[in-house]
């Protein structure tokens, strides 16, 4: 497992996908961080809760790391690579688990990086603006270690997702558009159950709550307790769809 | 001997030994088209069997059935007594090169088989062994992406070696080599079989076939038409491309 796992990494350090998906990331950040930061009323701005609109947007951790996890799995099918990794390990859903664990470790990276960029962008928003900051430490941390707990448990997701799917196009439009629309579509329609959805589940560990929510989000651990059923649950069913199927 | 054979009756090609292949009444439908049509056939240690047949015959199928990648319909495929999926170490039983593509155009060569080494659990070392085992030097460090297609082809070729195998399973491996690349990978598995390897070689060349091969396996819709050596199946004047336009019926293409 061990070995497998060290497999993993060293495939996703010898690409520069994630490092294309990090600047990407970033680059969104630094928009809809300062975007908000000055298109907002200063009575939004004025509190915590209204200032989370701004700092909120490290949660693009947990989508990106969600990326780069089924990139990891549906490159091989796009590539044909998945031919020589199952001749090596037919033993398939080995595989699915050391991609999931080792986009895992990344999701980490995707998160912390996530989370401290739109810490400094909404710092400096902010400040340009003459309002002063009333997120503090406390809030920092929950949202460094919040946000690199949802995007570790994001990443296996997209493993899950990308092993179902297979096709890369249409695993990243999925997860895009489910995170960044469904999500919100089900947010008006679903009421109080929304936050039993994936993308509420890893906002609610970093501890984002923004003024306008009606809702109460779940507590912080049992967020993250959701989210990892949810990954255990996709990379399984992953796992045995991809374990029973003809690679071609 | 060109019949697919009851199980009571010795397989085609079997020796006396404990063969490395052994397919037996191996079917693979797709829905209602048959790809692989009760094929049988078993391969004895020391010997290089040309597999042929028009495209879309059913050699890459049969091919993916042997090596796990699908699951046959009917019968089944076995490489050294055993399902391939069930091998511990697969790699280091059987080496498989499919097809030339199948690298990430981005990482290295080098990278690319360096994976293979580390999920395979085998020691660094063999990455550069085979690197030069199959002269591609330099080009080692370089994006797969600026490889020619016989790099690619050396390339795969390494990945089938890196595990020191003692069968080779390749899927029209001569394509894209040039005359000195032929040449070489001639006298590569004439050696390997040498040293009691079994190889396994699908191609269309068949002139370079003619010159490689001991035996023949010809597929043609999914059904085992014809097999046999090389010198029972030709002659001076009836070469092997003689023999298979005749037995696969597309000489008036």
């Amino acid at each position: 497992m061990s070995a497998l796992l060290r497999a993993e990494l060293l495939k996703q350090r010898t690409t520069r996908t994630n490092l294309g998906l990090i600047s990407i990331m970033l680059g969104l950040i630094l928009f809809a961080g300062l975007l908000h930061s000055f298109a907002l009323t200063k009575g939004v701005l004025a509190t915590r809760d209204g200032q989370m609109h701004v700092f909120g947007w490290g949660g693009l951790g947990a989508l990106f790391a969600s990326l780069a996890g089924a990139i990891s799995i549906t490159a091989e099918f796009r590539y044909g690579t998945i031919r020589t990794t199952f001749l090596v390990t037919p033993r398939r859903g080995q595989v699915i688990t050391a991609k999931a664990s080792a986009s895992a470790i990344t999701g980490v990276a995707f998160g912390l990086a996530a989370e401290a960029f739109v810490i400094m962008v909404g710092n400096l928003g902010l400040r340009a603006r003459g309002i002063p900051v009333h997120v503090h430490a406390g809030d920092y941390a929950q949202l460094l270690a919040g946000g690199a707990v949802a995007a570790a448990l994001w990443a296996p997701i997209g493993v899950g997702v990308g092993a179902l799917l297979r096709n890369q196009v249409a695993t990243l439009v999925g997860l895009f558009a489910w995170v960044l629309f469904v999500e919100g579509l089900l947010f008006g329609l679903l009421a109080n159950a929304s936050r039993f959805l994936p993308g509420l589940a890893g906002a609610a560990m970093a501890g984002v709550t923004t003024t306008g929510d009606i809702r109460p989000l779940l507590a912080p651990a049992l967020g993250g307790l959701l989210l990892a059923a949810y990954a255990a649950v996709v990379v399984t069913a992953g796992s045995i769809w991809i374990t029973h199927r003809d690679i071609t | 001997m060109n019949e697919t054979t009851p199980d009571d009756i010795k397989p085609a090609l079997a020796g006396s030994r404990e063969p490395a292949v052994s397919v037996r009444s191996l079917t693979k439908r797709y829905g209602e088209i048959v790809a692989v049509d009760a094929v049988s056939f078993s391969l004895e240690p020391g010997t290089i069997t040309g597999f042929l047949g028009p495209n879309g015959a059913g050699k890459t199928t049969t091919l993916r059935l042997l090596l796990g990648l699908a699951e046959p319909t009917d019968g089944e495929a076995l490489v050294f007594g055993r399902r391939y999926r069930e091998l511990e170490h697969p790699i280091r039983h059987v080496g498989a090169m499919l097809e030339s593509g199948d690298f990430h155009p981005a990482r290295s060569g080098r990278d690319h088989l360096r994976a293979l080494a580390i999920a395979a659990e085998l020691p660094q070392s063999r990455v550069q062994e085979v690197l030069d085992q199959v002269e591609l030097g330099p080009a080692a460090d370089r994006r797969v992406r600026t490889y020619s297609l016989g790099m690619r082809q050396r390339l795969g070729l390494a990945g089938a070696l890196l595990g020191d195998p003692r069968l080779l399973i390749l899927d029209e491996p001569a394509n894209g080599l040039d005359p000195a690349g032929m040449r070489w990978l001639r006298g590569f598995l004439r050696r390997f079989s040498e040293h009691d390897g079994t190889v396994l070689v699908s191609s269309h060349v068949l002139a370079e076939v003619a010159q490689t091969v001991d035996q023949i396996a010809i597929i043609d819709r999914g059904r085992l038409i014809q097999t046999g050596s090389l010198h029972e199946l030709t002659t001076s004047s009836r070469t092997l491309e003689d023999v298979y336009l005749e037995l696969t019926g597309r000489e008036q293409s």
